[in-house]
């Protein structure tokens, strides 16, 4: 089905977009901000300051005091809160409309004035803080380093996409509040985000707020573009092979694929769904349920901007099953695809998947903010919410398989696997 | 318009008053409940079937047979097999699940509303009209094995489970984990599954909700064309038994080699919807534990950084509700934090301060809209308000419950649960650093 939400675009004289879409189905608004920051802009040795400013954009400002930022929208009735990866950050609420206002104030006034605020001591905590994050996020859990180990094997060292959002602790640990300051200015500014107000407010007055608050706000010099990370898809198998305390033995395959924005990777992302997505997948048929040698298989893609993305496939080995059966049935598929290409039926069922997945994405005020905010930051046109379903309805069978066999191949991979040490293997407890 | 720095925040004007939607109700031939929730603008619509299954129905014996049933409905009907089902389904665009609370099973899809029809015959299907074939139910019970090593390996899930198991007495079913134990597991075989299926699946125990764009659509008619001739012979639901606490002040650790952080859960009873103060007692846990501006996390994230955060809450199923403040914190700091957390949570009980108050009822009666409206999220809520037995609409009673919250009645809501009869702590950790800082807070008890 074609979609069409209204847009209306206007940048303001310090270079910042702003898009609205007026929607008076429920009396709530969401405004969104989308930073062209994320961790492929980080040098090295500032990885994880990306993400270490979404802490502390939430520690006040010159007008707010610590604390304040989320009390105000809070007793406003808001739903807040912010995210950070790879080729981007955001900031984010929604709201009872009559709360837009402040909403637009306090945004305002961390893009402008948030150093006012920033010392050592609020640093010294967000950055407990993050540690406690990557702690309870990546550290304490099984496999929780997977991606990290992956994202190594499958980009060239200083790659931009080489090391995981969260970044280094020892780089977080030897930040200083001049490093911190300096990245601010660096790439946080009107001319490098995206204003996005979606909900119960007239086109005229969300402007003439959007102006009101952030009109004042003068233009940062340029920021220096992220690194060139076009690069083409893997060559041969890395491997990296754990051997940990895990509940199952698991194996992550990566596989680089073509740049966001692209037929090639809407047709990329459909092949990784033929075979992961849904119990229909050829997967979940054939090791699940058919063959019975892994408790669960998922993947698909990651869409990127920076020249390349990636997508992944994992299967759990069934207890007893040796995980290398699982590695070989896996790549059997992926050599598969690549030779015999999909079905007609199997391109329909996860065509109409990826319908209703975008479908729900754009079901609230606050999702469909956060895609005009994604497409008018990274491809430079909002209107693509009302497109993608049409652009993913015409990839063709031939297109599955031609990007199939140059990019998701079983001698272009990285792969983690995590066994058992021996003397557990098979063994369930209690 | 010209452009100016406000340095004090601009006001907020009053939100537009907001009820819960209202359904259209009907029945189908078989006499099931249909309760339609038009919300246009949603073109992804939700089905649910909730079928009230109370868990205290499960052998003692076979526990987790309720969840391998409700898990093998979609693996094989009497009309397709497995493979079969999930290609139909998703050739429709729709996505399916199913979910096991204590009071009921919930089976529903999410589908586009251009695909509607035929996507709800599937999902009739999949509730009438189950094979169970002892090959789908076997390989359920093998993955549900699986399962329970990766609850073991999670730090969240193994304080839940050990906060269960000492929170309820253990000759109760809210003591053991709802999807069943290894010995409890193994046993199972199609016979008993389509046996508890044929015992606590049919009709008369069912109610069934849509919620979408429902434009042009005769929804009751679709639902009725596919669910009116459901026949079945299971009884009246059994009543949900009242809880069975065990009280007083104590600590738990679960030892997790390895840990680099604890896992903590603290907690006690609490009330459940069959009281007037859920409304109140909701009002209380926003100020304590609730936000990133809440008591607790003012001192552990904001001032300490000893966590990445912590969330309390008031739930509860049917009867027999909980409070609980569950995060988790670096290991060095387990004793220190844990002596933090309950110092808070005993201090509120002095009192909460009429601003607190009030900004806690404004956050939580000005979120209402937000959180209902995706269509997905209207489902779930009328689901829950069935399985826990209240109307509904339940949403706006508890509204105007929190409305009519003052400062002493939140404090009197609080005092009536939360340190009253003491105070349960779960950790989650590596037992060897943790052991020793829990000293001089209470009598540890150590499980593995």
């Amino acid at each position: 089905m074609s979609l069409t939400y209204p847009l209306a675009e206007l940048t303001l004289d310090n270079g910042l977009r702003v898009v609205v879409s007026s929607d008076r189905a429920v009396p709530i608004v969401a405004v969104n901000l989308w930073y062209d920051v994320g961790s492929r802009h980080e040098p090295p040795g500032l990885t994880g300051f990306a993400h270490l400013f979404e802490h502390l954009m939430f520690q006040g400002s010159r007008n707010v005091e610590s604390g304040q930022h989320f009390g105000l929208l809070e007793t406003a009735g808001a739903s807040l809160n912010a995210s950070t990866f790879f080729d981007r950050t955001n900031y984010f609420e929604s709201l009872p409309s009559g709360g837009l206002d402040l909403a637009l104030w306090l945004e305002a006034d961390r893009m402008g004035y948030l150093l006012d605020a920033v010392n050592q001591e609020n640093l010294d905590n967000q950055r407990d803080v993050v540690k406690e994050e990557k702690r309870q996020s990546y550290d304490n859990r099984p496999y929780g380093d997977s991606y990290e180990r992956l994202v190594r094997m499958a980009f060239p060292e200083g790659h931009p996409y080489a090391h995981m959002t969260i970044g280094s602790m020892e780089d977080l640990d030897a930040a200083s509040v001049e490093d911190v300051h300096a990245f601010f200015r660096k790439y946080y500014g009107p001319n490098n985000a995206v204003l996005t107000i979606v909900g119960d407010v007239s086109e005229e007055d969300a402007f003439d707020a959007a102006k009101r608050y952030f009109g004042h706000l003068p233009a940062i010099p340029q920021p220096p573009a992220a690194p060139n990370g076009t690069i083409g898809p893997l060559e041969g198998v890395a491997r990296d092979d754990v051997v940990d305390d895990v509940p199952s033995d698991l194996i992550t395959m990566m596989f680089r694929l073509p740049v966001d924005g692209t037929p090639e990777l809407d047709a990329a992302a459909l092949a990784l769904d033929v075979l992961a997505a849904g119990q229909s997948g050829r997967l979940n048929r054939r090791l699940v349920r058919d063959e019975q040698i892994a408790q669960s298989v998922s993947g698909g893609a990651l869409p990127l901007i920076g020249g390349v993305s990636f997508g992944t496939l994992t299967g759990i080995a069934s207890e007893g099953v040796d995980l290398q059966q699982v590695e070989d049935a896996l790549v059997e598929e992926i050599e598969k695809l690549a030779a015999g290409g999909i079905t007609e039926d199997e391109l329909l069922t996860v065509q109409a998947q990826a319908e209703r997945d975008w479908l729900e994405q754009l079901a609230t005020c606050a999702g469909r903010a956060d895609e005009i905010s994604h497409h008018a930051l990274l491809f430079g046109d909002p209107n693509r919410i009302n497109t993608r379903i049409d652009q993913i309805r015409a990839v063709t069978l031939e297109q599955v398989q031609q990007v199939a066999a140059r990019w998701i191949r079983a001698d272009g991979r990285a792969q983690i696997t995590y066994r058992r040490p021996a003397s557990t293997e098979g063994g369930e407890q209690a | 318009m010209s452009s100016q720095i406000l340095t004090t925040p601009p006001a907020v004007s009053s939100p537009r008053p907001w009820t819960f939607p209202v359904a259209t109700s009907t029945a189908t031939r078989a006499g099931t409940p249909v309760h339609v929730f038009d919300r246009p603008g949603q073109y992804v619509a939700t089905v649910r079937v909730t079928i009230a299954m109370p868990l205290v129905a499960e052998p003692r014996e076979l526990e987790g047979i309720a969840t391998i049933m409700s898990r093998t409905l979609d693996e094989g009907t009497e009309l397709r097999s497995a493979n079969e089902f999930a290609a139909a389904l998703e050739r429709h665009g729709a996505a399916y699940g199913v979910d096991v609370s204590s009071d009921a099973l919930h089976v529903e899809i999410s589908v586009p509303v251009s695909h509607l029809a035929p996507a709800v015959k599937l999902l009739a299907e999949a509730v009438t009209m189950p094979a169970f074939n002892q090959a789908d139910v076997g390989r359920h019970v093998t993955i549900r094995l699986g399962e329970i090593n990766q609850e073991r390996a999670n730090a969240g899930y193994r304080a839940r489970e050990a906060f269960a198991a000492t929170m309820f007495d253990p000759s109760t079913r809210r003591s053991r984990p709802t999807a069943g134990r290894p010995d409890t597991i193994r046993p199972l075989t199609n016979v008993e599954v389509a046996k508890f299926y044929r015992d606590n699946i049919g009709p008369g125990r069912a109610q069934i909700l849509f919620a979408g764009d429902a434009t042009g659509v005769d929804v009751a008619a679709i639902v009725d064309e596919a669910f009116g001739d459901w026949t079945a012979e299971a009884g009246p639901a059994l009543e949900t038994p009242e809880p069975m606490y065990v009280v007083g002040d104590r600590i738990v650790l679960v030892d997790r080699p390895g840990s680099v952080q604890s896992q903590l859960l603290i907690g006690c009873p609490g009330p459940d919807r069959r009281t007037d103060i859920w409304g109140s007692a909701a009002v209380a846990n926003h100020v304590v534990g609730g936000t990133i501006t809440s008591r607790v996390d003012t001192v552990l994230r904001e001032e300490k950084g000893y966590t990445y955060g912590t969330r309390s809450s008031f739930t509860a199923p049917r009867k027999g509700g909980i409070f609980t403040l569950s995060g988790a914190v670096r290991t060095e700091v387990t004793g220190a934090a844990i002596a933090e957390a309950l110092k808070i949570l005993r201090g509120a009980r002095d009192g909460l301060t009429d601003r607190e108050v009030s900004e806690a009822k404004d956050n939580l009666i000005r979120t209402a809209p937000l959180r209902y409206e995706q269509a997905d999220s209207i489902a779930q809520q009328v689901g829950s308000n069935i399985a826990a037995g209240v109307p509904l609409d339940f949403a706006d009673t508890y509204l105007a419950q929190i409305a009519a919250t003052t400062a002493e009645s939140a404090t009197e809501a609080y005092r009536g649960y939360v340190g009253t009869n003491g105070l349960l702590v779960v950790v989650v950790g590596e037992a060897k650093d943790v052991r020793g800082q829990l000293e001089g807070l209470g009598d540890v008890t150590e499980l593995s």
